[in-house]
């Protein structure tokens, strides 16, 4: 069995991933539209192989902080490693990768409205364009020629399109009629971006960056990638780099190289003008406007995935990866802790409502 | 380091050459030879019980299902039939070690035996030694061990016995045994197959066990040859298991698991007046292969060879004292798709006391050292006791340091193998009451173990998965039993009954070990009449915790079985026909969370002997 549980942790150890950088307003609701509508949405994975995932929920005003909210309304199970969440309207699209499987609720009530679970083999993430969903999957995690980006029609909640893409597609992020979907490598590393052109679901482009690009932002008419770096147990180790594309042409700009191969970056997001990231148990900052790769960090903390959100860093500690975690919150005017809540089981993902 | 080497040489030669006194009642060599020395006579303050051939054959699926209904053995079995995980007195898997005709057969690349691919019905004798046994077996024998012996014996005999079976979810079972004896051969070949879809379906849920079948064959043959005072035996076991892994309520599961084992030993024991010397060579293999997805050829492996060339000699000083000394070479070889090729050298010394002061009162000394290519071991010791203060009434006690050493997974893993991994070492103790009437025996065991360095994987700084000598843990508990047995004419009446309370706490976070119940108990009731038998089995399972937090639990179960047995034809043929109800009263329970277990299921077997 010690094996298994290995292998177990082994593929929980590369299934980490920042939080996705789903940008979107929550449009300004004046009747109360449910009770998760002014608050903060934690995906907790949850065990791997057995079990669930759970999502909690922390009210603005710090007055409720609920577990498993899916599963307190719906009274089923959510699934078994619960990966990403991406909103359309008034739905959330809840992936839960090992059940291959997307749970849409309504984002307010979280009462489910449909289960898409044909068509997806170890689904990653979910971004929406008017009314489509785009889904990155794996397929056979063991298989690199199999990856496919889902194409989901909102309306009828089914799979009418799939698009092969190179191995491992993680993120996306969506601008104008592309989406931009990165390959991070699945279980192994790749460094590749692939631009889909919305209105005719090809792929127009695919640009080499650096290696395992893990999270996306975009600024303005830039498309920023943090790229993590082939990690020690790959065949070379490499260092990570910080990467600028321009959306008008496609093309890579820019690229800032980490000074060491040692130097593993993630959970890019955005503060102001700034780009924060974690790297060697400290969030660094980075001015869009004058970039390059600072020397002194803003704050210390080594987390499994973090966003900024309203002048403040959410950041969750997954701990031993078998109990329930913690999030975070940092004021990012002082640069100092402010609150601390328990979450979930491996929480992997932070959104606002 | 060196002083320890002279001591041990020193002891060893010592007892090899001087030449006194004479034998005692071991010698009685017509009825029973083979049988493992160090747990019969240097055990006596351990408690030591053997699974009578009955309850064997009652839950023959697997070792795990007879342990589970008739030991304090907790098993964690990732769904009916799939990889099962022992914890004895709340440690770890690879803290019991399952030893086979004398040597350990726990996986060198995971350090644990699943107890789903022991086939129950190869073994003549199964024996549960609880406590610390590394001195005796080597790593892993923490908790305690679990022993399959095969019996060799040399008077004249010819038995044939075939069991066929048949059950819910299509479970087909063969087992099939011939012994031919004689004074001076032996031999028996045994046949086991068992094959289930194991489909059952989940009670209250829309759902059935997916991709949860299983096959197993094992052939066994033991061979045994006398002349003068040499004795010659052959030990054979050739295993074959082909699994699907099941799927839980939230994940599918398109996994297969094929696994090969074969064990060969071959010995060769000389007797004299004060001596008893046994030369060992034995050759185990084991390979597992996992395929993730199962309608494609891509898979995982990984394979061991295991040579080792053992020699023990023991040696009568008096009437009561002997000492048994070994030395033992084995040579590990191991491969596979994630530890590339390593290999383990380990050089054992090992010296056994014991001392009968009295008819009374005994005592025994063990030591081990070993030396290896990998890493520094620590020297294992070992004291127990044992006192008859009453003729009904006997207290027995141990003390040992144990240890376990880390597995080719844990050393050479890719990614996240961490070849700086020390031994875990555990110390512990235990008290044993042990009272016996004419027809009640009651035993009352108290333990303590103190583990550190224990090993555990974590994500270091980068987010790899990294094995550490970190955990530590402090388990200690009672465990109760009480066998009843009473015969009135043609009734025979027999109750047994076990309870455990386990402590297993995690002293970093203080909190009880995850996959280990506080309480587990077990029942038996069994009542003959002439050539009609009824049997009630019973097992409560308390809660256990998922998280290392202890929010996360599975609930307690109890569960239920029953069973008829009749026989037809009691002369020198008998006929038995039988069938079993399992989970009576067809309770949903999960033994590992999100895994339920079967549904009320029935098998109907009958059996020749001939």
């Amino acid at each position: 069995m010690n094996f298994l549980k290995k292998l177990t942790y082994l593929f929980i150890a590369v299934l980490i991933l920042a939080s996705c950088s789903n940008d979107d307003d929550s449009g300004d609701p004046v009747l109360p539209l449910g009770d998760y509508e002014n608050g903060i949405l934690i995906t907790n994975e949850g065990p791997f192989g057995t079990g669930t995932g759970t999502i909690s929920f922390i009210s603005e005003d710090n007055s409720t902080n609920e577990g498993s909210i899916f599963q307190n309304v719906n009274e089923s199970e959510l699934g078994n490693i619960v990966q990403s969440i991406g909103f359309n309207g008034d739905n959330a699209y809840i992936v839960v990768n090992n059940s291959h499987k997307i749970q849409v609720v309504n984002r307010y009530t979280f009462e489910l409205v449909a289960t898409i679970d044909t068509g997806l083999i170890n689904p990653r993430n979910f971004v929406a364009v008017e009314n489509s969903g785009y889904v990155t999957n794996w397929g056979d995690p063991f298989d690199d020629a199999d990856d496919f980006v889902a194409v989901i029609d909102l309306t009828t909640n089914t799979i009418v399109e799939t698009i092969s893409v190179d191995f491992g597609p993680e993120k996306l992020i969506t601008d104008r009629n592309n989406v931009y979907v990165a390959h991070k490598g699945g279980y192994s590393q790749n460094n590749k971006i692939t631009i889909i052109d919305t209105s005719n679901n090809t792929v127009n482009s695919t640009v080499d960056v650096g290696d395992v690009p893990n999270s996306m932002v975009l600024i303005d008419n830039d498309l920023w990638i943090l790229c993590g770096g082939n990690p020690s147990f790959a065949t070379t180790e490499t260092n990570g780099s910080l990467v600028k594309l321009d959306l008008n042409s496609n093309n890579l700009i820019q690229t800032f190289d980490f000074n060491n191969t040692t130097d593993h970056p993630s959970s890019l997001t955005i503060y102001g003008s700034n780009l924060l990231y974690n790297l060697n148990g400290s969030v660094f900052s980075v001015d869009v406007d004058t970039p390059s790769i600072p020397t002194t960090s803003i704050l210390d903390g080594s987390f499994y995935t973090m966003t900024a959100n309203g002048g403040k860093l959410y950041a969750t500690d997954a701990g031993d990866f078998a109990s329930n975690g913690t999030l975070k919150v940092f004021d990012l005017s002082t640069n100092t802790e402010v609150e601390s809540y328990t979450v979930g089981i491996i929480p992997g993902g932070i959104y606002f409502n | 380091m060196m002083k320890r080497y002279l001591f041990i040489l020193f002891t060893f030669c010592f007892s090899a050459t001087s030449m006194l006194a004479q034998l005692d009642s071991i010698q009685n060599l017509d009825e029973v030879v083979v049988v493992d020395a160090k747990l019969t006579k240097y055990s006596e303050g351990f408690k030591v019980r053997s699974i009578s051939d009955t309850l064997v054959s009652r839950n023959n699926t697997s070792l795990t299902d007879v342990l589970r209904f008739n030991s304090s053995i907790y098993f964690k079995e990732n769904g009916y039939g799939m990889v099962s995980s022992p914890s004895f007195r709340g440690t770890n898997a690879s803290q019991t070690a399952v030893i086979w005709n004398g040597i350990s057969i726990n996986s060198n690349l995971n350090g644990q035996t699943d107890f789903n691919l022991i086939v129950p019905n190869a073994a003549d004798h199964i024996t549960i030694r609880s406590g610390g046994g590394s001195v005796q077996y080597g790593s892993g024998a923490i908790g305690g061990s679990v022993h399959l012996n095969n019996k060799i014996s040399f008077k004249k005999a010819q038995e044939n016995e075939l069991e066929l079976s048949h059950g819910s979810y299509e479970t087909s079972k063969f087992n099939f045994r011939r012994i031919t004896s004689s004074k001076s051969m032996y031999s028996s070949v045994n046949v086991n197959y068992i094959n289930s879809l194991n489909d059952y379906k989940y009670i209250d849920k829309e759902l059935k066990n997916e991709n949860g079948a299983f096959q197993k064959l094992n052939v066994g043959y033991n061979f045994g040859a006398r002349f003068n005072n040499h004795i010659l035996t052959w030990n054979s076991n050739y295993f074959y298991g082909d699994r699907d892994f099941s799927s839980s309520i939230t994940a599918p599961s398109n996994n297969n698991y094929k696994d090969v084992t074969t064990r060969n030993l071959l010995t060769w024991i000389m007797k004299s007046n004060q001596f008893i010397s046994k030369v060992k060579t034995a050759h185990l293999f084991e390979r597992y292969r996992y395929f993730p997805d199962k309608d494609k050829l891509q898979f995982s492996e990984g394979k061991t060879n295991t040579y080792i060339a053992d020699y023990s000699l023991e040696y009568f000083a008096s009437e009561k004292l002997k000492f048994n000394t070994t030395l033992n070479y084995t040579l590990i070889d191991g491969k596979g798709s994630n530890i590339d090729s390593n290999k383990r050298n380990t050089l054992s010394a090992v010296i056994l006391m014991k001392h009968n002061i009295s008819s009374k009162l005994s005592y025994g000394v063990n030591v081990r050292q070993e030396f290896l290519n990998d890493f520094e071991n620590p020297l294992l010791i070992s004291l127990d006791g044992k006192y008859q203060i009453k003729p009904w009434y006997a207290i027995k006690m141990n003390a040992s340091r144990n240890y376990r050493v880390p597995t080719f997974n844990d050393l050479y893993w890719d990614a996240g193998g961490n070849i700086d991994l020390i031994p875990e070492t555990s110390l512990q103790a235990e008290i044993g009451n042990v009272f016996n009437f004419s027809d009640l025996e009651l035993s009352l065991n108290g333990f303590y173990i103190d583990s550190k360095d224990l090993i555990s994987w974590r994500p270091n700084e980068t987010g790899l998965w990294q094995p550490i000598n970190i955990a530590e843990t402090q388990n200690y508990g009672l465990e109760f039993s009480s066998e009843f047995s009473k015969r009135i004419n043609q009734h025979a009446l027999s109750l047994l009954m076990s309870y455990s309370y386990t402590k297993a706490i995690n002293k970093e976070k203080n909190k009880q070990l995850l996959y280990v119940p506080f309480h587990k108990a077990t029942g038996l009731l069994q009542y003959q009449y002439k050539n009609i038998s009824f049997n009630y089995q019973l097992l409560y399972n308390g809660e256990v915790f998922t998280t290392t937090d202890n929010i996360g639990i599975v609930e307690d179960y109890l569960v239920s079985n029953i069973g008829l047995e009749y026989q037809l034809n009691t002369n020198k043929t008998p006929i038995t026909l039988g069938g079993n109800i399992n989970n009576l009263f067809n309770i949903y329970y999960e033994n590992v969370a999100y895994r339920p277990m079967p549904d009320r299921n029935i098998k109907i077997f009958i059996n020749f002997k001939f």
